[in-house]
């Protein structure tokens, strides 16, 4: 483990030699990092309210809907270390999970906490390995996660409905699509919004300090007076709850559910939002979504234009995998601290112009 | 009786496949330490190759299936060097992500390339005819093929084990600071692994599309190949070709006796207890963490 030592240092060992004012300067830049991603994404929303058409509204929703879970394997891959490349497989547990809900009669709202605590029980099932092994062995755990879920999912498919899939409830009805468009995007801010804090709130408190300590040297957390079982499992839960409530609002978002949706590659490009956006960020999380999503839809006519090719309308899903993978290997070998990194080298440049200091800055990942 | 002679032999003819797979997976694993996940990716692109030049040109196919080895040796050196060689101490997993990053680069650009074409290959001097076993029927092709592959990784372990080349390999894969003192050259020894350990999956992939058509469906095989790898400890050379022969044999009996769609499942099941129960396998390194 070679992290850069301005992590460690601002994690948890200076934070105990400097006392509670360091733990407040952080606290403060974390209220301020959620406060300016809450405010950006309120503006986004409401300007689209006002202008975007239902294309634009609904892309917008597809944005939200990937920060909910960017945010949710943020935590457990950032700020927790915890590497999974399993995404895809509490995303299945959630759409699921809703479907089970709907067949049996528990409907909507009640259908989330359903979602959210089978995918975290999915999620604490898979994380008991985690406990014994790390590193490059979780990687296998979650991949071996993916591909049993995928096949619970599917055999219960098949045994119910066929290669179709289920349809679910859309939840809203305005009448028009703009309509719905509207009261999705009111619906998923608002669910954005709440995961925000909630994540904010855990990773600036003892549950943070207690996950960074075992992301940057593990085997001395114990040492620290940190249950690191605990605090693994309480990672997977959380994250895995977080990422099955995307799961649940996407399967009423779209209106079925089908297990050959959620393969390896969803789980690439849920790896790429993180890592582009910034690891252990919040703010990062939800820059790459946006990125991420927005991708396949930019891409098409971006490269139309560039070589003149009418085909590449056809290639677009196949030009942004390969955009996210280019993505992935760039920001991992040449900027790690992701987008969010490069903002905060800019703020701080900036600052540095006006004369000013900022207090409490700090570029480390959270 | 002829179930289980189905099982064996049909899970060793998948065991060779696997012991190639698993043998180029160890061979990247000690120089960089980096599980490939883009494994799979390298098979299909040396099938790929070679199924397109077969159909477009006249050339033997020993001619072309060198020409589809090389370039996917070529592609993994590089992938060494533009890649994996910037994140030496990285966190463990950062270039394991990448490799997956790299995955699905090449699954877009194949995709774009080869997407909505079907290969064959031929490969030529293969025996048409049937053998009975135990009164199963198997072709005489796959019974060469399965020989071919084991005889290859078995090759390839013994020049790792017995020549001076092998011998730095393993030095560099084992103390790379202690090897480079000893005048190793260990990168150009790590991105030689790395074009072995590529051309082996390249070697693999058209052993195993030489039985049936191109499809990217290969690519999950280099994903099953991780248990095998894992048995054999990750690290260990010989334990590799064990390693895939018993993957190999345990989903030829999965299919006899279980049916064809829980092969799959029931392997990475065995990988997770592997993991857990026997996590350095039966001739891993055993690893000692210190704070």
């Amino acid at each position: 483990m070679s992290l850069d030592t301005s992590t460690l240092a601002a994690g948890g060992a200076a934070a105990a030699a400097q006392g509670a004012p360091a733990m407040r300067a952080r606290a403060r830049t974390g209220m301020v990092e959620f406060a300016a991603t809450a405010a950006c994404v309120v503006v986004a929303v409401a300007l689209m309210l006002a202008f975007g058409g239902s294309y634009n509204l609904y892309i917008l929703n597809l944005v939200l809907l990937a920060s909910i879970g960017a945010i949710g394997l943020n935590l457990l891959m950032g700020t927790a270390g915890q590497v999974s490349i399993g995404n895809a497989a509490f995303l299945t547990t959630g759409a699921f999970a809703t479907v089970w809900c709907e067949r049996n009669g528990i409907m909507f709202p009640y259908s989330l906490a359903v979602a959210m605590f089978a995918a975290g029980l999915f999620g604490a099932i898979v994380g008991l390995p985690a406990l014994r092994i790390k590193g490059l062995y979780l990687i296998l755990a979650t991949m071996a996660a993916h591909f049993l879920a995928l096949f619970l999912a599917e055999k219960y498919q098949f045994a119910l409905v066929g290669s179709a899939g289920f349809i679910v409830d859309p939840v809203v009805n305005a009448g028009s699509l703009v309509g719905n468009q509207r009261q999705w995007a009111m619906l998923l801010t608002g669910f954005v919004l709440v995961v925000m804090l909630g994540a904010t709130w855990l990773q600036h408190g003892r549950t943070g300090r207690a996950w960074r300590m075992i992301r940057d040297r593990e085997d001395a957390a114990p040492a620290m007076g940190i249950p690191t079982a605990r605090y693994k499992l309480t990672a997977f839960v959380i994250s895995s709850a977080i990422i099955g409530l995307q799961g649940a609002l996407t399967a009423h978002f779209a209106g079925n559910v089908s297990s050959e949706s959620f393969t390896l590659h969803v789980a690439i490009a849920a790896l790429a939002m993180i890592l582009i956006g910034g690891l252990g960020s919040i703010a990062g999380s939800v820059i790459g979504a946006a990125v991420v999503t927005l991708l396949p839809y930019v891409t098409p006519s971006v490269v139309e234009t560039l070589l003149g090719s009418p085909g590449a309308g056809m290639h677009a899903a196949r030009i942004s995998l390969i955009l996210y993978g280019v993505l992935i290997i760039f920001f991992i070998g040449y900027a790690r601290d992701g987008v969010k990194g490069w903002i905060v080298n800019l703020w701080k440049f900036l600052r540095k112009r006006a004369g000013g200091t900022m207090p409490g800055a700090s570029n480390a990942r959270m | 009786m002829d179930l289980l002679a189905v099982s064996i032999v049909g899970g060793l003819s998948l065991g060779a496949i696997y012991a190639l797979i698993t043998l180029g997976l160890v061979l990247g694993f000690r120089a960089t330490d980096t599980l490939n996940f883009s494994h799979g990716q390298f098979m299909l692109l040396a099938a790929y190759l070679t199924g397109k030049w077969q159909a477009s040109t006249n050339l033997p196919f020993v001619v072309v299936a060198l020409a589809a080895l090389v370039i996917v040796a070529i592609v993994g050196a590089l992938l060494y060097r533009v890649v994996l060689q910037r994140m030496v101490g990285l966190p463990h997993f950062m270039p394991v992500i990448a490799t997956l990053g790299f995955a699905a680069v090449a699954d877009g650009i194949m995709g774009i390339i080869f997407g909505a074409q079907e290969f064959v290959i031929d490969v030529p001097g293969l025996p048409e005819g049937h053998i009975t076993i135990f009164g199963a029927r198997f072709s005489q092709a796959s019974i060469v093929l399965t020989i071919f592959g084991f005889g290859l990784a078995l090759a390839v372990a013994a020049a790792l084990h017995y020549t001076d080349m092998g011998r730095r390999v393993r030095a560099a894969g084992q103390d790379p600071l202690l090897a480079s003192q000893g005048g190793i050259k260990v990168h150009t020894i790590y991105l030689g692994s790395w074009a072995i350990s590529t051309a082996l999956a390249g070697v693999a992939g058209i052993v195993h599309s030489s039985s049936t058509v191109v499809t990217p469906g290969m690519i999950e095989l280099a994903l099953l190949a991780f248990p095998a790898m894992l048995l054999g400890g990750l690290d260990s050379i010989g334990g590799a070709i064990v390693g895939g022969a018993i993957v190999g044999l345990l989903q030829g009996f999965v299919a006899a006796y279980l049916g064809g769609e829980y092969v799959n499942v029931v392997t990475y099941v065995a990988l997770l207890l592997v993991m857990l129960f026997l996590p350095e396998g039966f001739f891993g390194t055993k690893k000692v963490s210190r704070v």
